[in-house]
C-alpha cells in the first residue's frame, strides 16, 4: 500500500516535472509587464520605503520560461514611434517606463473616486510629489491605469498559482480536482476586482475600444493560459485552444455576471461560476460520448450494410 | 537639403539686395531668386552673431530688432493672426490646450504669450472641466461638499477651480498691454499675471509651475537652447514643456503653395492691414530658419527632457513639441 503511494507520488512528481516543458509558445506578455517585473531590480535602494508592488517577487515566474525570453526583458519599451530615449535615467536611476508604472500603481488608489481616467493618474502624480502635468503622458481615457491594473492581477494569480504548486509538489497539500482548481483559480482572480467592483463596469467599457483591443486580449489570453497551464493541461493538439476559449467564455461571463450582483460575499457569482464549470465539464465528456456514439451507429450500419449485402447473394464472386 | 554657405558678408549683402527687390511688389523673378537662395538653407554665422529673418546680425542686435517688430505689431497682431492663417491659428491653439489637457489646480506659465489666447483658453478649459466633475458627480449622486455646491451657483467665480494659476510673460510691454486690455474686455480677472520677462532668463525660482507653453514665441528667442533651460529650470519635477511653433511642411508639393503663399501674400497682408510690411517679412523669414521637427526634438532632449514627442499640425505647417522634466 504504501509502496503504491509512494509510487503515485513520484509519478505526480515526473508529471509536474513534464509540465515544465511548455508544448506550445506562449503569447508575448504586455511590454509594460515585463517592464514591471524589471523595475524591481533596477529600483535604487532608498527607494524601498516607498510603496513596494505586490509582483515584485514575481521573477520565479519566469523560471518555466525558456530561457530565450530573458534577453526580451528590456526595461525601455517605447510605444511611441517618435521618441528614441533608450536607457535614458534620470536622476532617480530608474527608466520612464519604470516611473510610469509607479505613477500608474499609485494612481489606483484614487479609482474609487475618480474612476478609471485620466484624473485618477494625475492624483497619482501628486501622491507621488510629481507635478498633476505628468498625467500627460498617459492616454486621457486612462486606458494605460487599467491595463497596468490588469496585468498586475494577473501576476499575483500566477504567484498565488505558483505556490500552491509548491505546496503540492512539497507533498503539504492535495492536488486538486481540475474543476475544483479552475474554480479557485478563476474565483482568486474575480476577488481582486472587488475593491473597484464599481467602476469595473468603465473600465470593461474602456478595454474593449478599438485601440485596447489587442493589449486587452493579449492579457485575457495569458491569463487563460496560465491557469490551465497550472491546472496540469498537457494537450498539444485542438484541445488546448478549445480549453483556453472555454474557460476565456467562463472567465467573461462570471465576471460580467459579478457587475450587478449584489448578494453577500458574491456568493450568487461563485454558484454560477461553480455551474458553468460542472457545464464545461459534462460538455467535454459529453462530446466524447457524441463522438464514440457516432463511431458505433456508422459501424452498425456499415455491418447492417455487409449482412444485406450477404443476404441478396451481391457478396459471392462468380 | 544642401546647405548654401556664403560668407557672412555677402549673404547681408545678397540679403539685402533681395530685400530691396522684394519690397518693389510686382518683381516675381527677384522673389523666386529670392527663395532659391534661402528656402530651407540656413547660412553659417560667425561666433556672435545670429540671423534675424535672412538678415545677418550680431545678438544684441537680434533682441532688440525683435523688441521693435513687436512694439509695432502689438496692437493689430490678433487681427493680422487671423488674417494670415485666415483663422486657423485658433484650431491649433485649441489642439494645444487639448493636448495639454489641464488638471484642475494646474500652474501655467505661458512665455511669450503676449495676448494672451493661450491664457484665456487655458482659463475657459479649467472651468468647463470644473462643470463636468461638478455634473459627474451629481449624475452618479455623490454627495457634493457644501463648498462645491455654492460654487457651482456663483455667477462670478473668485478663484479659477482647484486653484489653477496662469502667468503670462512677455519681454515686449506693448504686447502686454494689450492682453491686458484684452482680458478687461473679455472678463478674465482672477487666476491670471502679467509679467514681464526675458525667456532666456525668467524672474521666477525654480520648480515653480506644472505647465511650460511657449506659443509662436521660440523662434524669436536670440539663445534657444538658454530658453529651454530655463524652461527645465522653473518647471516641477513631472512638469510639462510645450511648444507650439511654426515647422516645415513635409509635403513637396504644398511646401511650394506654402512658400509662395508665406512670401507673396502675407506681407503684403502686413502693410495694408498693419501698415509695416517689415515686420511680416520678417516673420516669414524667421519660420523658414527655425529648426526642423526633428532638429528641435533633439534640442529639446538636451535641455533635459525626456518622453519629447512632437505632432504636425496642418501637414507640417505647425507641429507641438511635447517634454517632460522626469
Amino acid at each position: 500500500m504504501a509502496v503504491v503511494a509512494a509510487a503515485a507520488g513520484s509519478l505526480r512528481r515526473a508529471g509536474w516535472g513534464l509540465l515544465r516543458c511548455r508544448p506550445v509558445v506562449r503569447c508575448p506578455l504586455y511590454p509594460a509587464q515585463r517592464a514591471f517585473h524589471a523595475s524591481a531590480l533596477l529600483r535604487r535602494v532608498s527607494d524601498e520605503q516607498k510603496q513596494e508592488p505586490p509582483p515584485s517577487s514575481s521573477q520565479q515566474r519566469f523560471e518555466s520560461h525558456p530561457p530565450g525570453d530573458q534577453p526580451d526583458q528590456e526595461p525601455q519599451r517605447s510605444h511611441h514611434s517618435y521618441t528614441d530615449q533608450g536607457g535614458e535615467e534620470s536622476e532617480d536611476y530608474e527608466s520612464e517606463e519604470q516611473l510610469q508604472q509607479r505613477i500608474l500603481t499609485a494612481a489606483l488608489e484614487f479609482v474609487p473616486a475618480h474612476g478609471w481616467t485620466g484624473d485618477a493618474i494625475a492624483e497619482g502624480a501628486k501622491a507621488l510629489g510629481l507635478s498633476v502635468a505628468a498625467a500627460g503622458m498617459f492616454h486621457s481615457d486612462g486606458s494605460e491605469l487599467i491595463l497596468h491594473f490588469v496585468s498586475q492581477c494577473n501576476s499575483e494569480l500566477s504567484n498565488l498559482l505558483e505556490e500552491q504548486q509548491k505546496l503540492v509538489q512539497l507533498g503539504q497539500a492535495e492536488k486538486k480536482k481540475t474543476d475544483q482548481f479552475l474554480r479557485d483559480a478563476v474565483e482568486a482572480r474575480l476577488r481582486m476586482l472587488i475593491p473597484y467592483i464599481e467602476k469595473w463596469p468603465q473600465a470593461v467599457s474602456i478595454l474593449l475600444l478599438p485601440h485596447n483591443i489587442p493589449s486587452s486580449l493579449n492579457l485575457l489570453t495569458s491569463m487563460v493560459d496560465d491557469m490551465w497551464h497550472y491546472a496540469g493541461d498537457q494537450s498539444t493538439d485542438i484541445n488546448w485552444y478549445t480549453r483556453r476559449t472555454v474557460l476565456a467564455g467562463i472567465y467573461n461571463t462570471t465576471e460580467l455576471v459579478m457587475m450587478q450582483d449584489s448578494s453577500p460575499d458574491f456568493e450568487e457569482t461563485w454558484h454560477f461560476l461553480e455551474n458553468r464549470i460542472a457545464d464545461a465539464m459534462k460538455m467535454g465528456i459529453t462530446a466524447k460520448q457524441v463522438q464514440l456514439t457516432g463511431e458505433a451507429l456508422v459501424q452498425g450500419l456499415m455491418g447492417a450494410a455487409v449482412t444485406i449485402k450477404n443476404l441478396a447473394g451481391l457478396n459471392q464472386r462468380r | 537639403s544642401a546647405k548654401f554657405t556664403p560668407l557672412p558678408k555677402m549673404a547681408a549683402s545678397i540679403g539685402a539686395v533681395v530685400c530691396r527687390a522684394l519690397h518693389s511688389r510686382r518683381h516675381g523673378k527677384f522673389l523666386s531668386i529670392g527663395r532659391g537662395l534661402f528656402s530651407g538653407a540656413r547660412c553659417l554665422v560667425a561666433e556672435g552673431e545670429t540671423h534675424f529673418g535672412f538678415q545677418t546680425v550680431s545678438e544684441t542686435e537680434k533682441g532688440e530688432k525683435v523688441y521693435h517688430v513687436f512694439e509695432s505689431v502689438a496692437k493689430k497682431y490678433d487681427i493680422m493672426n487671423d488674417s494670415m492663417s485666415l483663422g486657423i491659428h485658433r484650431l491649433w491653439k485649441d489642439i494645444l490646450l487639448h493636448q495639454m489637457n489641464p488638471y484642475p489646480g494646474t500652474q501655467l506659465l505661458d512665455v511669450a504669450g503676449g495676448t494672451g489666447d493661450i491664457a484665456f483658453r487655458f482659463i475657459n478649459y479649467v472651468r468647463s472641466q470644473w462643470e463636468h466633475q461638478i455634473r459627474q458627480k451629481l449624475k452618479s449622486h455623490q454627495n457634493l461638499s457644501w463648498q462645491e455646491i455654492s460654487k457651482s451657483y456663483q455667477e462670478e467665480e473668485l478663484k479659477l477651480p482647484g486653484g489653477s494659476q496662469v502667468v503670462v510673460c512677455d519681454i515686449n510691454k506693448e504686447m502686454l498691454k494689450v492682453g491686458k486690455q484684452k482680458a478687461q474686455h473679455l472678463g478674465y480677472s482672477e487666476g491670471l499675471s502679467w509679467v514681464v520677462g526675458n525667456a532666456e532668463e525668467l524672474p521666477f525660482n525654480d520648480s515653480k509651475f506644472d505647465v511650460y507653453t511657449i506659443a509662436f514665441g521660440i523662434r524669436n528667442v536670440t539663445h534657444i537652447d538658454q530658453a529651454l533651460q530655463e524652461a527645465y529650470r522653473v518647471l516641477k519635477p513631472g512638469g510639462r514643456f510645450l511648444c507650439l511653433e511654426f515647422s516645415q511642411v513635409n509635403n513637396p508639393l504644398f511646401s511650394r503653395l506654402y512658400d509662395l503663399y508665406s512670401f507673396q501674400v502675407i506681407p503684403v497682408l502686413g502693410e495694408i492691414i498693419a501698415g509695416d510690411w517689415k515686420s511680416y517679412q520678417y516673420l516669414v523669414e524667421s519660420i523658414r530658419h527655425f529648426p526642423a521637427q526633428e532638429e528641435f526634438k533633439a534640442m529639446i532632449e538636451d535641455a533635459g527632457f525626456l518622453k519629447v514627442e512632437y505632432r504636425n499640425l496642418t501637414s507640417g505647417i505647425v507641429a507641438i513639441h511635447s517634454g517632460f522634466k522626469l
